[in-house]
């Protein structure tokens, strides 16, 4: 099968939604998802923008990034095609704007019940709450989509982030050592356990180190379905700051 | 007689790199005369103070501190006790060998609005006592090599339109070789030499032919104008045959065939060149029409041995589309090619050296995975060859990415990629120095990095390979086998390959890494 290539020929500013969406989907798909549903990145197809959805505040979204969270910046875009993706990601949500009731979904309040009795914070943190072990949830509701939260936790080996991923350890006398892979190099290995402490191991000196097949995190598959979206209500309300100190990266690839 | 001697030491203290010496450079192991340590590209050398025994003591003597930011990607010459780098920014240093003392510094002035496409830099050249380099916005500088005062200062091309310099030249009889880089900005490639006394231009070999000229039909449209083609790597020279071989990077835009339909001549191609004339000899392309920037610059080594029962003067690339090549380097005939790396663009290479392209590689709108990425296989990462054992280390770049394209649209002087690539998350990206029987790209041995490196690998007699990782480890293996005997972690990913030679009778070696040259000896 050979390569679509619906661009040939047509001259690239003709239509400026087509070259937004070609600029949206080798750069921002990745993780806004090829619809804008959202993935790791939120979901763009909603009303709801946290940072603004007027054409300047978006623009400084793609240009600068957001510090704090994992959209980097993409400050080599030339004006013309910052205005088209601009425009292209504008016409996400307006599309979904009939269909702008948006989903169905628990309450708040009991969501955050849910969490307390599933000690999530025993390895989550918000704010100053919680463990350092697993991910940050104090801006999750801003920073990922519903449907990706939901696949977190019912399925939480759809998608592990790199810097997540789980590492096991089988020391010399075979017992196994699991955590967080802090840095990994071709002769050692440093992790975080659950118990919030830094280890490392000279690979010489122990059996093997292992990528962990499955995510660190527990599977909710079981989880009863109101508790659930209790759940997603309360995680969705949670926007708070943790970008003190922080800086945006910068989208690697293209300089 | 005091006057004599005082007369004698005058001209001792400032001895001339004549072009006699780089044609013998390996017979002065104490010294390391050019980018890739000879003209042949074999990075091995004659000293054998440090052995597999020893290896094992090897220390930091002393690290200089350019406080430079930046990728550190020089490869120093050694002259006669002295250490001569350049850095990132057009700037450059002389360092005392046995102490690690600053002897001389060079700032060159960069321009205001200098084109952002990184300043690096990979080395100077040397002939008589003047020293060689390139400048982030295309010019090429002759230094005073007793103060690093600036001698002539050429511009090579406009750095607005897009050309830039970071390659180490190449001095070969009276003259200065150079190649340019700016392949994602839409230039036209060369290869320029130079007067290395006056800094007139000799000769320029444009890598992407015009119209008329022969290959120009390989170019849909006006296409070649933007073609690309750069030459940012140092060529190997051949002085019996009188030939300079100087690879090329990838046709413009990188990523969007359809802008420049046809094989586009002589993008990732090795072109042999008449080094009086810059009259092309013979080309071989890699890679016709390329869409993953699979650069061909990679290290042209020379082998001579006898292949299919005919002794010849062979060229060897580990090239950055994951094939092997052997070539026969007086008529550049294609005669192997086997893959050293993961790849599932090509079903292999045909008889004529032409890959056999799989269907539904190209980029695309929605993305295509693709091995190799678009680092390839391998980069610029030097190989080197050990001829007693027959051996080629090539440093392998394990990584796949998803290709994407768009339709660019041409600016002087802007970025001309036709759109962007990304890591595939779904594989795990590693790295290997590779072993090989150079004659038959037969693997010996690997060694296994956690990350695909970018350092390049060093060859000595005593049976070391030093090589380095982008954990920032340098290593030292039996070349014999690959065991691991040293490693040393410098702090910061390594980008260039390290270096050998000696100083009042003692061995040294030698890496750039972070803003820091670290030099390292026997107790």
């Amino acid at each position: 099968m050979l390569a679509q290539q619906p661009h040939i020929g047509a001259p690239p500013a003709a239509d400026p939604i087509e070259r937004g969406r070609a600029a949206y989907r080798s750069n921002c798909a990745f993780c806004h998802g090829l619809t804008g549903k959202g993935g790791r990145g939120p979901d763009l197809t909603t009303q709801t923008k946290v940072h603004g959805g007027d054409e300047a505040s978006i623009a400084k979204i793609i240009r600068e990034g957001v510090a704090g969270s994992n959209m980097p910046g993409f400050p080599n875009f030339e004006p013309e095609d910052l205005r088209a993706l601009v425009l292209f990601v504008q016409n996400l949500s307006a599309a979904s704007a009939a269909a702008a009731a948006g989903p169905a979904l628990g309450d708040a309040a009991e969501g955050q019940k849910v969490y307390a009795k599933n000690r999530c914070e025993s390895c989550h943190r918000i704010g100053q709450e919680g463990s350092v072990y697993g991910p940050d949830l104090t801006r999750i509701g801003a920073s990922r989509s519903l449907e990706y939260l939901r696949e977190s936790i019912v399925n939480p080996n759809a998608d592990i982030p790199a810097e997540q991923r789980g590492v096991v350890v089988t020391l010399a006398n075979g017992s196994q050592v699991s955590g967080v892979r802090i840095n990994e190099d071709s002769f050692s290995v440093q992790l975080r356990d659950i118990g919030q402490k830094y280890r490392s191991y000279w690979k010489q000196d122990v059996k093997s180190v292992e990528e962990a097949a499955n995510s660190l995190m527990p599977t909710y598959a079981r989880m009863p379905k109101t508790e659930l979206d209790h759940l997603l209500a309360y995680l969705l309300t949670l926007k708070g700051d943790n970008t003190a100190g922080k800086t945006a990266g910068t989208a690697k690839g293209i300089h | 007689m005091r006057i004599l001697s005082i007369f004698l030491l005058a001209f001792a203290a400032y001895s001339q790199v004549t072009y006699d010496r780089l044609l013998k450079a390996p017979a002065e192991p104490q010294n390391w005369l050019t980018y890739w340590g000879d003209y042949a590209g074999h990075r091995h050398r004659n000293l054998t103070q440090i052995t597999p025994a020893n290896v094992q003591n090897l220390r930091m003597e002393w690290m200089f501190q350019t406080g430079v930011p930046g990728a550190f990607q020089t490869v120093p010459l050694v002259i006669d006790n002295i250490l001569y780098f350049t850095v990132a920014g057009g700037k450059a240093f002389a360092v005392d060998g046995p102490t690690g003392r600053q002897l001389w510094r060079y700032d060159y002035k960069l321009p205001k609005g200098l084109l952002s496409q990184g300043t690096i830099n990979r080395g100077f050249a040397v002939l008589g006592d003047k020293l060689y380099m390139l400048t982030p916005d295309a010019h090429v500088l002759c230094l005073d090599m007793r103060n690093g005062a600036l001698v002539w200062d050429v511009a090579m091309e406009d750095n607005e339109k897009g050309y830039a310099g970071t390659v180490a030249p190449l001095a070969i009889k009276d003259k200065i070789l150079v190649g340019v880089a700016g392949g994602e900005y839409g230039i036209r490639g060369f290869v320029d030499a130079y007067d290395a006394k006056t800094g007139k231009r000799v000769w320029r070999t444009y890598t992407i032919p015009s119209k008329e000229e022969p290959g120009g039909d390989t170019w849909a449209a006006d296409s070649w104008k933007r073609g690309g083609g750069p030459t940012w790597l140092t060529g190997t020279y051949d002085p019996e045959l009188n030939l300079v071989y100087w690879p090329t990077g990838n046709p413009g835009p990188d990523l969007h065939g359809p802008s420049r339909l046809g094989d586009n001549l002589y993008s990732c191609s090795m072109l042999a060149l008449d080094v009086d004339t810059g009259k092309m000899k013979w080309y071989f392309q890699f890679t016709p029409h390329d869409t993953h920037d699979w650069d061909a610059n990679e290290t042209p080594v020379f082998i001579n041995a006898e292949f299919r029962g005919k002794p010849r003067k062979l060229l060897v690339q580990a090239n950055r589309n994951a094939f092997y090549y052997i070539l026969d380097r007086v008529t550049g005939e294609f005669l192997f090619a086997k893959p050293y790396a993961k790849q599932n663009w090509a079903k292999g290479i045909d008889d004529k050296g032409r890959p056999e392209v799989i269907p539904g590689k190209e980029p695309s709108a929605e993305g295509t995975d693709v091995c190799p990425g678009l680092t390839g296989g391998s980069n610029w990462m030097a190989p080197s060859y050990n001829p007693a054992l027959n051996t080629l280390f090539v440093q392998v770049r394990e990584a796949c990415d998803t290709f994407y394209t768009a339709p660019p649209v041409y600016a002087e002087g802007k970025a001309y990629w036709g759109s962007v690539f990304r890591s595939m998350t779904n594989e795990k990206d590693y790295g290997r120095l590779l072993a090989m029987d150079p004659l038959t790209g037969t693997p010996k041995w690997e060694f296994r990095y956690n990350k695909p490196p970018w350092a390049g690998t060093l060859s000595t007699a005593s049976n070391l390979v030093f090589a380095g990782d982008e954990d920032g480890y340098l290593i030292a293996l039996d070349a014999t086998n690959g065991k691991l005997l040293w490693k040393f972690n410098t702090g910061n990913a390594i980008k260039t390959a390290p270096i050998t030679y000696s100083v009042n009778g003692k061995q040294y070696v030698a890496i750039a890494s972070g803003a820091g040259l670290l030099v390292f000896t026997l107790p």
